[in-house]
């Protein structure tokens, strides 16, 4: 999770990531800082992130992103 | 009867009441038929035996998502039986293959009908143009077909749902009655929203019954969408007609060109905007949610924001099954790492991002008509997103080094005035004869620029008397107020349902007469066809 949160602060330094759950519905992250953070999950997790993944459950907090690196992991 | 808008005394006071009394007379087992019956009729009403093709691709996309959910549970049971690594890759690689070519086949047949239907002429015409420049004289006849309204909104609707259920967001519907009517819903086939397959499809086929309150709110937003298209859409319509008709004829300055801009960008939000609410309100009658498509786009901040205010379920289609699917294919993503160590984190993802953006934005302009105008429509404003993601970074640190407030007021109305103005000449390439008009359209905006016509009294002569400019300002102003409360976080409907009796009535009283006395309708009058049910 501390990795997770350092990727997030890397790409967009303006949040708080332990506390916000609005990051798509605030437009704290948009679309190209969401490209740049699957690329990082990707290459840091070892993990595919399908396209149908990209929805704004799973990317509005560092948690429900989260939840779902450790969902694809155990696929 | 003939159908030709939401906005009709033949849509308003015959079809939707009738539906609504056969809907609500019946027991509910039977009540989802009896909306994919109305649906079947009002298509037939739009486009008599055209309804071939809808009927066509609702059974084309119906069989290959069966087929496809038939594919992985076969996938399931025999990787269950294998054995050995290679056999569970052998039977992936295969199945994944298989999937691969229904989905593709799905989605090729289904867009070059639309293909043919809609783009063969411009096709046709633009390599017979290519020909003439090469020297050959040979000119191929263009062909002529006619397309079904609404044919571009099922086929993205068709699209998403074999796409889905191809990526497993959903399972294929083994009922062919309800993936019928998800592909036809009345109020929404002629000019959106794009829906879901799991926004609709299930609220469509549950036969709810008719409920006070949500007939009360369907209703009103019915009513305000009727506001929106007579009162305002129609009375500008003359306007801009003669604005974009005459320009050259009358030798017309840049000013009344932008004004003409100015106002053909208002009629269209208030056409389309006004339908989508007479379309969310027909279908909040049958306890159906229908997704929004405007979110007061003139609020917007940026080109990108009005994207996302503006025709809502078209961005998020593309940004589902373009942007995404190309910005995140295996080599986009090795770009954007690659790019991400060379360029930094604010350049790093751009290049995958723009390419997208170009696909995107090209199909935008071409899904919105066969022409070269739409294309130029497309990639003007895929070149303002584009520097607008470019310089975004620069122009952040320009405004901490001027001590500049992105959230103060004067920069706010800066930037909404800016984005309202690139807009309004996006729409006037939109709305020109072709591409060459587009760019004349362009020269007398540019060079012969002055307001000289908004005073001399140039604008009374385009259709629209003073009497006309005070209505059009009140109509303006309610539907501003509307927008500002929604753009404050108040629902309009409900704060006026929640004033005393004598407060609320006399509101929906004064709304539904200034519609009726100042709509455009009656004996003289030419009813103007849905803008976006061309589409």
């Amino acid at each position: 999770m501390d990795r997770l949160i350092e990727i997030l602060e890397d790409i967009q330094p303006d949040a708080d990531y332990e506390t916000c759950t609005t990051l798509i519905d605030d437009h704290i992250l948009g679309s190209l800082q969401i490209i740049s953070l699957v690329a990082e999950i990707e290459d840091e997790f070892d993990i595919s992130i399908p396209t149908v993944e990209i929805k704004p459950e799973n990317f509005n907090s560092a948690q429900a992103l989260w939840e779902m690196i450790q969902r694809l992991e155990d696929e | 009867m003939k159908i030709t808008s939401y906005i009709s005394v033949a849509y308003l006071a015959i079809f939707l009441p009738a539906a609504l009394l056969l809907y609500t007379i019946i027991p509910k087992k039977a009540r989802p038929f009896v909306l994919l019956i109305a649906s079947y009729v009002f298509f037939w009403f739009i486009s008599e035996f055209l309804i071939a093709y809808l009927i066509f691709t609702t059974l084309c996309v119906y069989l290959l998502a069966l087929w496809l959910d038939k594919l992985k549970a076969k996938r399931k049971t025999l990787l269950e039986g294998a054995e050995s690594k290679e056999e569970k890759k052998r039977i992936k690689t295969k199945n994944t293959r298989a999937q691969r070519w229904i989905i593709v086949f799905g989605i090729v047949i289904n867009v070059a009908i639309l293909a043919v239907l809609k783009y063969s002429p411009f096709f046709v015409s633009s390599l017979n143009t290519a020909l003439r420049f090469a020297g050959v004289n040979e000119a191929l006849a263009p062909p002529k077909f006619m397309a079904p309204i609404g044919i571009s909104f099922y086929t993205l609707q068709a699209v998403s749902y074999i796409h889905d259920v191809y990526k497993e967001k959903i399972g294929a519907d083994k009922n062919l009655g309800r993936v019928a009517l998800f592909m036809s819903f009345f109020p929404i086939i002629m000019e959106g929203p794009i829906c879901r397959y799991s926004d609709t499809a299930h609220a469509l086929w549950s036969g709810e019954r008719l409920h006070y309150t949500n007939a009360c709110f369907g209703a009103q937003r019915i009513a305000f969408g009727a506001l929106k298209k007579m009162v305002i859409a129609d009375r500008l319509n003359v306007f801009v007609t003669t604005a974009f008709k005459d320009y050259e004829a009358f030798d017309y300055d840049g000013g009344l060109v932008l004004l003409g801009a100015i106002l053909y960008t208002v009629e269209l939000y208030m056409e389309f905007s006004g339908t989508i609410d007479v379309v969310i309100g027909s279908g909040e009658m049958f306890g159906v949610k229908i997704p929004e498509n405007f979110r007061q786009p003139f609020f917007s901040k940026s080109i990108s924001e009005f994207w996302q205010r503006w025709h809502i379920t078209l961005g998020t289609w593309f940004r589902d099954y373009i942007f995404y699917p190309v910005t995140m294919s295996k080599g986009m993503k090795k770009l954007t790492k690659k790019c991400r160590k060379k360029l930094g984190r604010d350049y790093g993802p751009l290049p995958a991002s723009i390419i997208a953006f170009f696909c995107v934005w090209a199909c935008n302009g071409l899904w919105h008509g066969a022409g070269w105008q739409f294309i130029m429509f497309g990639m003007y404003h895929f070149v303002l997103i584009s520097l607008g993601a470019l310089i975004l970074p620069l122009s952040n640190k320009c405004l901490a080094k001027c001590h500049i407030d992105r959230n103060k007021f004067p920069y706010k109305a800066f930037t909404i005035l800016r984005t309202a103005l690139l807009v309004c000449i996006g729409e006037m390439m939109f709305n020109s004869r072709g591409a060459k008009d587009s760019i004349n359209l362009m020269r007398v905006l540019f060079t012969k620029f002055t307001f000289k016509s908004w005073f001399d009294g140039s604008v009374l002569t385009l259709g629209l008397d003073p009497h006309d400019i005070i209505i059009l300002c009140i109509a303006i102003a309610i539907v501003l107020a509307v927008g500002i409360m929604k753009e404050r976080g108040i629902s309009p409907r409900e704060w006026v349902a929640q004033r005393p009796i004598f407060v609320r009535w006399p509101i929906y009283m004064a709304l539904v007469l200034f519609t009726v006395v100042f709509g455009a309708y009656g004996a003289g009058y030419i009813p103007i066809d849905p803008i976006y049910a061309n589409f």
